[in-house]
């Protein structure tokens, strides 16, 4: 009787995880202790387990090898051969073609300078300048596929159509409202956004991890609707 | 009692070593299982002679096709892919450089091993090919000394693989350029033995290898 507490606790337990659920119940089955329900219990945890972690592992963006570089981040070997193979089984799962070392450098960005996540009531400037390359685009981008009804306007700039100011730098506004100069209309009306500087034939692909916070463009929030 | 929980426990380290051993071995695996990563659709494509259109740009008329399948694409750089297999032969990658930017990046299925720009090209044209170490050291005998080959040539470390083809359209009003461009690389196959002095038919069905032939940039 006192044996039975401990396999109940075990599956009261599993019906809050999904993963475990099925190990919960194996645990109060386990009760009568037969060598082959344990056996059967193992084998189930680690599958669910196993298969559950791998696929939250390869879910979304790549898991690690960013180099952080202010706001941004840049991912020098996700499309290399030295590439890990999280970043390898992400690729595959959603069918990206990253750019190559030779080829440019993708750099992304989640938060604002002061490490708040964008948000796209809010309205942000971009402002600065890039690391040297022949050419770059800055695009924004929402989760998930794009708002129907929504017009799309623009989803980015590329460095030749931007208006730079006397001194080569530049300004980009990223918000819902209009403004003059280098408007970026926010990619939805709400929730989280992503913002992507592409850099293409960029010498420093090959040494992201030297480039100065600096040397990319800052992210300062401006305010926000509600 | 306690016999029993030591074995639920002794079960459960065992199930979490599992796991482990699982989740690697998924991670793994994925790339070779995958049936939407980039290899796969590139080696689905039926055309045989020029870039799979991976991205096409929004023109003015017309938006881009739902066939695009990059997940989060740049809207202003075209993309094509070419899809190697080196078995049948060297691949040649025969691209013009034109006002806008073009690079090549040669994928294989471990991820890019070799990229180029058209800053790399011979007066005007940039000719890859992507071929195994015999059949570069074939290439190598076959070469005439008086008539050095300006193919850049570069051997892959596997014999299946892609080319991804990108053209950067600096201002809307050059994505329809850069669209054509994307499609006006020629992906060929070279056969495999000396080159053939008869090419091979025109239209051969989809199911046999891509016709022998040489494609020159200049005609």
């Amino acid at each position: 009787m006192v044996a039975g507490t401990e396999p109940a606790a075990h599956a009261a337990e599993g019906t809050r995880r999904t993963p475990r659920a099925r190990a919960g119940q194996a645990a109060g089955f386990v009760s009568g202790a037969s060598p082959a329900a344990l056996a059967l219990y193992a084998l189930a945890l680690g599958a669910g387990l196993g298969l559950a972690s791998a696929d939250w592992a390869t879910r979304g963006g790549y898991p690690f090898g960013g180099v952080a570089v202010g706001a941004w981040t840049a991912w020098p070997r996700a499309g290399s051969t030295a590439a890990d193979p999280y970043t390898r089984a992400v690729n595959a799962r959603r069918g990206e073609v990253p750019l190559a070392v030779g080829e440019g450098l993708l750099l992304t960005a989640a938060v604002d300078d002061s490490g708040r996540a964008l948000d796209a009531t809010c309205t942000y400037r971009v402002a600065g300048i890039t690391p040297p390359a022949r050419a770059w685009t800055l695009t924004a981008a929402g989760r998930g596929a794009p708002e129907p009804g929504r017009p799309g306007l623009r989803e980015g700039f590329t460095s030749t159509e931007i208006l730079r100011e006397a001194d080569g730098r530049f300004a980009i506004v990223v918000g819902s409202e209009v403004e003059p100069g280098n408007w970026l209309p926010s990619p939805r009306a709400s929730g989280p956004i992503r913002l992507a500087l592409r850099l293409y034939d960029t010498p420093v692909a090959a040494s992201a991890g030297t480039l100065d916070r600096d040397a990319v463009p800052a992210i300062t929030r401006m305010g926000c609707a509600s | 009692m306690r016999l029993v929980n030591l074995r639920v426990v002794y079960a459960t380290a065992c199930g979490l070593a599992l796991a482990g051993i699982v989740h690697v071995a998924t991670v793994f695996a994925i790339p070779a299982l995958s049936e939407t990563d980039a290899l796969t659709r590139a080696r689905s494509s039926e055309s045989l002679e020029h870039p799979q259109r991976v991205y096409t740009l929004a023109t003015h008329g017309e938006p881009a096709p739902a066939e695009a399948w990059l997940p989060i694409p740049d809207p202003s750089v075209a993309v094509g892919v070419c899809a190697y297999d080196l078995e049948d032969g060297p691949m040649r990658v025969s691209a013009r450089t034109g006002a806008m930017m073009l690079s090549l990046a040669v994928h294989g299925r471990k991820g890019a091993f070799y990229a180029v720009t058209d800053q790399a090209a011979v007066r005007g044209a940039l000719d890859l090919v992507v071929l195994t170490r015999a059949q570069y050291d074939a290439a190598l005998a076959n070469d005439d000394e008086n008539e050095p080959s300006r193919d850049v040539r570069i051997v892959a470390p596997g014999d299946q693989g892609f080319v991804v083809v990108r053209v950067i359209a600096g201002l809307p009003s050059q994505r329809a350029a850069a669209n054509d461009a994307v499609q006006a690389v020629s992906c060929t196959t070279d056969s495999p033995d000396e080159p053939d002095p008869e090419p091979a038919p025109a239209n051969p069905p989809p199911t046999n290898p891509p016709p022998a032939g040489r494609a020159k940039p200049n005609g």
